[in-house]
């Protein structure tokens, strides 16, 4: 009797655990990366920096910079090929680039060179 | 300082120009005048071909798509104040150049009071100077108090 009823509970247990790794898998409880749902993140740019200058992110993000500095600035793959490359960004203007492909995308400002950031997508 | 390295070389040898300039003005003081024709021809010269190979590409890239809507912005008029004169300028020396130095054009376009002309345009060309360095102070100094 009581080996039967440990042996339902560790059989339920499993049974639970292999549910609820099953439903996380495929986006059962709503996680953020479920298809449809597209996941952001901004670099802000300001004072002649990229804010964060290592961004993190998942694969399929979309990454918008912003310029709030009071001078030109642009958003310049380091790859070559260019992976992207934004026009002069005046004050407030935007650009986005979604990141399909894991990988370190290394990135600098073309009118000032020094200017680099990084955006690990995983 | 986050300017790339052909802003501070042209910064460099705009400053070395203009200082030529006036050492050729000084020459000319001194009387030596064919010494005087070397020295202004070739800071002419060399800056044409500064202005021609870098002033006018990042000019065409960086400035002239935002004039006329953001002229008001510092980071477009000083540049465009500095390319505008800089253009007079330069091409008023170039005529000089001919003018004093050649027999190419006719007497009717040639030049009779050289010493106002040249001392205005070497006036003016410090203005341009100090002009561009305005510029290369705004686009790549950061600096506290610009907000």
């Amino acid at each position: 009797m009581v080996r039967t009823c440990l042996c339902i509970t560790v059989l339920t247990f499993l049974l639970f655990n292999a549910v609820a790794l099953l439903a996380a898998g495929s986006g059962y409880f709503g996680s953020t990366t479920q298809q449809g749902q597209e996941q952001t993140e901004e670099v802000k740019i300001d004072n002649f920096s990229f804010l964060p200058t290592t961004l993190t992110v998942a694969a399929g993000t979309t990454v918008t910079w912003i310029n709030r500095d009071d001078i030109p600035h642009t958003v310049v793959s380091s790859d070559d090929p260019r992976v992207f490359k934004s026009k002069a960004l005046d004050t407030d203007d935007k650009f986005s680039f979604t990141f399909t492909k894991a990988g370190t995308y290394s990135y600098f400002c073309s009118v000032h060179p020094k200017m680099t950031g990084k955006v690990v997508v995983q | 300082m986050q300017s790339p390295l052909y802003a501070d070389l042209v910064l460099l040898l705009e400053i070395t120009i203009a200082v030529a300039l006036l050492a050729g003005a000084w020459l000319a003081r001194k009387r030596k005048f064919r010494e005087h024709a070397w020295c202004q021809s070739v800071a002419v010269l060399l800056n044409l071909v500064i202005v021609a190979v870098v002033m006018v590409p990042t000019f065409r890239e960086q400035v002239s798509p935002k004039i006329p809507a953001k002229l008001g912005r510092s980071y477009v008029g000083l540049p465009a104040a500095h390319g505008t004169l800089g253009g007079i300028v330069e091409l008023t020396a170039l005529y000089i150049l001919v003018a004093a130095g050649t027999k190419l054009l006719p007497e009717r376009l040639r030049i009779r009071r050289y010493k106002l002309w040249m001392r205005t345009v070497l006036v003016a060309w410090w203005l341009v100077v100090l002009l561009g360095a305005a510029t290369y102070v705004r686009w790549y100094v950061p600096l506290p108090f610009r907000r």
